[in-house]
C-alpha cells in the first residue's frame, strides 16, 4: 500500500517532480566536481609547483668545502629510488677548468643531460641538446666572451689533463648557469680525473612542507653521511602559495556548496507547500499523521539519493575536465564525495521539506476549505 | 492598475517572497564574489611569488666570468667589473618603478677569519639589510635583503650599519652563515677578527644566518663594509631586483629585436620581466640585466594554471548560481497557480499574466541582485584580506553583468512554468483539484 500511494504520488506530480530531480541533479553535479577538484587540491599544487625545479640538494657532508665531493653511489641510489614523492633528480660535478682560447678559468659542470633537462625545464636553448659524449652546453654569457657559437669546438684544461668539446647548443637561464659549461657526467669525472666523485645532487621533491621535510629527513637517513637541505626559498615560497591558492579554491568551494544546498531547499519547499493540499485529503480519509509524513519524506529522500547519484556520475566528468584544462592531469574520482554529496543533498531536502513537519498538527477541514496552512 | 497589483503582491505576501529573495541575493552574492576574487586573484597572486627571490639579475656589462660554486664569487677583488651605487635611485624611475618591490647590491669580498685554530679563508657577502636609497625628486625608498630575500632566517639580530658611507662609531657588525658558525663555534655577541687585502679588522657578530644557499659558508655584513674591504667606495658587482610581473605569455617571450614598431612598444609598455629588466639595464650605465628564469619562467606557467582553475571555479559558481536562481524562479511561478487560474478566469489575456508575473519577477530578480552584488563585493573583500591580507578591490563594473544574469535567469526561468500554466484551464484549479 504504501510503496503503490508513493508510486501514485510520484507519477501524478511529473512536472514538479522533474523539476526538483533536475535542480538536485545539476546542483549533485557542481558540487560533486567542486569536492573532487578540491579534495585532491593539495597533490595537484604539489606537482605543478614542480616547474621550479630542485627544491632539496644533497652534498658531501656539513662543514667540508665548497669542492667537497662525494661518492657516486649516493646518486645511483637516488636514481634507482621509485619513491612517487621524488620527481625529478640530477647529478652534479663541478670543477674550474682552464679555457686556453679564452685564457680564462671557467666552471664544468659534469650532470646526466637528461635529467637535468627535466628538472629545469625554464633552460631556454639555442641549439641542440648534447646527445653524445664530447658534446657541450655552453652557458650564453660565457659563450659572448669565449665567442663560441652552436658547432665550433674549444679545448678545456684541467690539471695535465685537455678535452675537446663541440658546443651543441647556448643555455640562458639568468642565473649562475649562463657562465657554466656542462657536459656529461662521464666527460667531467674524467677531465677533473675525480672517477665515480659527484659534487652534489640536485632533487625535486613533491608535497606540502611538511611532507617535503619528511622526506628530507629520510633521504638522509637512507643516504647517511651526506647532508640533505631544502633550498628554502623555493620550499617556504611553495608552501605559503599553495596555502593561499588552497584556502582562495576553498572558500570558493564553500560558497557554491551552500547556494546550491539554498537552491534545492527552495525548491522542495515548494514541492512541500504543494502537497499540503494531498495531506489534508489522506488525513481526512483516516490516514495516521506520522505516516502520510513518512510518504513523502520516502519521496523526498529517492529524489535527493537519485538526484545525488546522477549528479556524482556528471559531475566527476566535470572535475576531471577542470582539472585538465588547469593542470593537465586528469583528476581520479574521489569516492567519499558520492556519500557526502548524497547526505547533503538529503539533508538540504529535508530542511526544504520541515514545513510538512507541521502537518501533524493540520487539521484537514481549513486546508480542504482551501484556507491554506492553519493559523 | 498593473503597477499597484505588482507592489500589493510583494507588500502583502511578504513570506512567500522571504525564501525567493534569500536565495537570489545569496546567488547574485556569489556570483559578485567569484567574479570579483577570479579578477583579482592575477596580480595577487603574481605578489605572492616575490618570496622566491630575486627575478632580475644585473651585473656589469665588462664583467670577466664569475667563477662561482654554489653561489660564492671567488674572484679576487681586482678583477672584473663594477657597477656604481650612486645610479640605483634611478630604478624608481622606469617606467614600471612601481613594480620594483625592492633590490639588494652584493659586492663580495674574500676574507680570512683569524680563528683559534688558525686562519679560515671565507668571504663576506656585502648588502643592504633595510636601506634608504634616494630618489631624485621623491621620498628615498628603503629596501634590501629584506625585500629580496624573505626566506632568510636569523638566529639573533640582522646586521646595523646599512645607513651609508662607512663611517659609523664604534665596532661594525656582521652577521656569520650556519655552517661557518657551526664549523667555527661562532655565538652572537661573539667579536671575530677578519683580514683581507692586508687589512685587519675587528667585527662583533650581530646574528647567525640560514639562507640554505651560499651564505650559509660566508660572512653577511653591511656593503659599505665590504666596499671598504675591497677599496671600492660606492661600487658593487651584482644587483638582484624582485619586480611585480606580468607572467610571461607567448607575446612575451619573443624576442625584442625581431618585433615591429608597434609590437616594440606594447612590449616596453607590459610588465613582463624582459621588458623589465631592459629598462633597467638602460638606466644603470654599463649594466646587463637578466631574467632568472627559473622564477619569471615557472612564475609565468604556474599563474597560468592557477588562473584557468580559478575562472573554471567561477564557472561552477556561475552554474550553481544559475541553477539557484532558475529553481527558486520556477517554484515561485508554480506556487501561484491559484492566482493565475483566478486572474485568468476575469479575463487577463495570457500576454497579461505573463507580463504581470515577469514584472513581479523582475523586480525582485533586480533587487535582489543589488543587494547580492553588495553582499558579494563584501564577501570578496574579507575573503581577500583573509587569503592575502589585502582586501580585494570592489569591480563596479560587475553590477550591471550581475543584474543583467539575475534578470536574464529569472526570466527564463519563470517561462516555462508559465507557459505550462497559460495553457491549464482555470476551472479545475479554481475548484481545487
Amino acid at each position: 500500500m504504501f510503496w503503490r500511494v508513493l508510486e501514485r504520488e510520484l507519477r501524478a506530480s511529473r512536472a514538479r517532480l522533474a523539476l526538483a530531480l533536475l535542480v538536485v541533479l545539476s546542483g549533485s553535479a557542481v558540487v560533486s566536481a567542486m569536492l573532487n577538484l578540491q579534495l585532491d587540491i593539495d597533490g595537484k599544487l604539489a606537482r605543478m609547483f614542480r616547474v621550479f625545479g630542485a627544491n632539496v640538494v644533497v652534498t658531501p657532508a656539513a662543514g667540508a668545502g665548497s669542492l667537497a665531493v662525494m661518492d657516486e653511489a649516493v646518486w645511483n641510489r637516488i636514481a634507482a629510488s621509485r619513491d612517487p614523492q621524488i620527481v625529478g633528480a640530477a647529478p652534479y660535478l663541478y670543477a674550474v677548468a682552464r679555457i686556453p682560447s679564452g685564457s680564462m678559468d671557467a666552471i664544468v659542470a659534469g650532470t646526466d643531460l637528461a635529467r637535468a633537462r627535466s628538472l629545469d625545464s625554464w633552460w631556454k636553448i639555442n641549439g641542440n641538446w648534447p646527445n653524445a659524449a664530447g658534446q657541450a652546453l655552453v652557458g650564453s654569457r660565457l659563450a659572448r666572451k669565449l665567442d663560441l657559437a652552436p658547432k665550433s669546438r674549444f679545448r678545456v684544461q684541467y690539471g695535465g689533463r685537455s678535452e675537446d668539446l663541440v658546443v651543441a647548443g647556448l643555455l640562458t637561464a639568468g642565473g649562475h648557469e649562463d657562465n657554466q659549461i656542462f657536459v656529461n657526467l662521464r666527460d667531467a669525472q674524467q677531465l677533473a680525473g675525480l672517477p665515480r666523485q659527484i659534487s652534489l645532487v640536485q632533487i625535486s621533491v613533491a608535497g606540502s612542507g611538511h611532507e617535503i621535510q619528511t622526506e628530507i629527513s629520510r633521504l638522509a637517513v637512507v643516504l647517511g653521511g651526506v647532508s640533505v637541505r631544502p633550498i628554502p626559498e623555493f620550499t617556504t615560497g611553495e608552501a605559503q602559495l599553495a596555502e593561499k591558492i588552497r584556502s582562495l579554491v576553498g572558500a570558493t568551494v564553500g560558497l557554491i556548496l551552500a547556494l546550491t544546498v539554498l537552491g534545492v531547499l527552495a525548491s522542495m519547499a515548494a514541492l512541500a507547500t504543494e502537497r499540503r493540499h494531498d495531506v489534508g485529503v489522506m488525513k481526512a480519509i483516516g490516514g495516521p499523521a506520522p505516516r502520510i509524513v513518512r510518504l513523502f519524506l520516502a519521496e523526498v529522500g529517492l529524489l535527493a539519493v537519485g538526484g545525488a547519484l546522477g549528479g556524482c556520475a556528471l559531475g566527476f566528468p566535470i572535475s576531471s575536465w577542470i582539472s585538465q584544462r588547469a593542470f593537465g592531469t586528469s583528476a581520479g574520482a574521489e569516492w567519499q564525495v558520492v556519500p557526502l554529496v548524497a547526505a547533503l543533498m538529503f539533508g538540504a531536502a529535508l530542511a526544504g521539506a520541515l514545513p510538512l513537519r507541521l502537518l501533524g498538527r493540520v487539521r484537514p477541514a481549513i486546508i480542504l476549505r482551501g484556507e491554506g496552512w492553519s493559523r | 492598475m498593473f503597477f499597484r497589483i505588482i507592489l500589493e503582491s510583494v507588500v502583502r505576501n511578504p513570506r512567500r517572497k522571504i525564501l525567493a529573495s534569500a536565495v537570489l541575493i545569496l546567488a547574485s552574492a556569489v556570483a559578485a564574489a567569484a567574479l570579483t576574487v577570479a579578477l583579482d586573484e592575477g596580480t595577487r597572486l603574481a605578489q605572492q611569488f616575490e618570496s622566491f627571490g630575486a627575478n632580475i639579475e644585473v651585473t656589469p656589462q665588462a664583467d670577466t666570468v664569475p667563477l662561482e660554486i654554489g653561489g660564492l664569487d671567488t674572484r679576487p677583488v681586482t678583477q672584473g667589473a663594477y657597477l656604481k651605487q650612486a645610479n640605483l635611485g634611478r630604478l624608481k624611475r622606469i617606467f614600471w618603478r612601481n613594480n620594483i618591490k625592492g633590490f639588494a647590491p652584493y659586492l663580495e669580498v674574500p676574507v680570512t677569519i683569524e680563528g683559534s685554530s688558525g686562519p679560515v679563508a671565507t668571504t663576506l657577502v656585502g648588502s643592504w639589510y633595510k636601506h634608504a636609497v634616494p630618489v631624485a625628486g621623491q621620498p628615498a625608498f628603503v629596501t634590501g635583503l629584506e625585500a629580496t630575500s624573505p626566506w632568510w632566517r636569523v638566529k639573533g639580530n640582522w646586521f646595523a650599519g646599512g645607513a651609508g658611507r662607512g663611517t659609523e662609531r664604534g665596532t661594525e657588525q656582521c652577521m656569520v652563515g650556519r655552517d661557518l658558525a657551526h664549523r667555527l663555534g661562532i655565538r652572537p655577541g661573539q667579536e671575530i677578527t677578519i683580514k683581507a687585502g692586508g687589512e685587519t679588522k675587528s667585527l662583533l657578530v650581530t646574528g647567525v644566518v640560514t639562507t640554505g644557499g651560499s651564505e650559509d659558508r660566508a660572512l653577511v655584513g653591511p656593503l659599505s663594509l665590504a666596499q671598504q674591504l675591497a677599496n671600492r667606495p660606492g661600487e658593487y658587482r651584482r644587483l638582484e631586483v624582485t619586480a611585480v610581473t606580468k607572467p610571461e605569455d607567448a607575446f612575451g617571450r619573443q624576442d625584442p629585436h625581431t618585433m615591429t614598431h608597434a609590437e616594440y612598444d606594447r612590449w616596453y609598455c607590459s610588465a613582463y620581466p624582459s621588458s623589465i629588466a631592459t629598462q633597467i639595464q638602460q638606466v644603470l650605465p654599463g649594466s646587463s640585466a637578466r631574467v632568472v628564469q627559473r622564477v619569471a619562467a615557472s612564475e609565468g606557467q604556474i599563474l597560468g594554471r592557477v588562473s584557468a582553475l580559478f575562472w573554471l571555479i567561477t564557472l561552477g559558481a556561475m552554474a550553481a548560481a544559475t541553477l539557484a536562481i532558475a529553481a527558486m524562479a520556477a517554484a515561485s511561478v508554480i506556487e501561484r497557480r491559484g492566482e493565475v487560474a483566478l486572474m485568468k478566469a476575469l479575463g487577463a489575456t495570457s500576454g497579461l499574466l505573463a507580463s504581470f508575473f515577469l514584472a513581479e519577477q523582475m523586480a525582485v530578480a533586480v533587487l535582489g541582485g543589488a543587494v547580492g552584488f553588495g553582499l558579494g563585493t563584501l564577501l570578496a573583500r574579507g575573503l581577500g584580506r583573509l587569503v592575502f591580507g589585502v582586501a580585494s578591490s570592489p569591480q563596479p563594473l560587475l553590477l550591471p553583468i550581475v543584474l543583467a544574469i539575475a534578470a536574464v535567469v529569472v526570466a527564463a526561468g519563470s517561462l516555462v512554468p508559465l507557459r505550462r500554466m497559460m495553457r491549464l484551464d482555470p476551472a479545475p484549479i479554481l475548484r481545487g483539484e
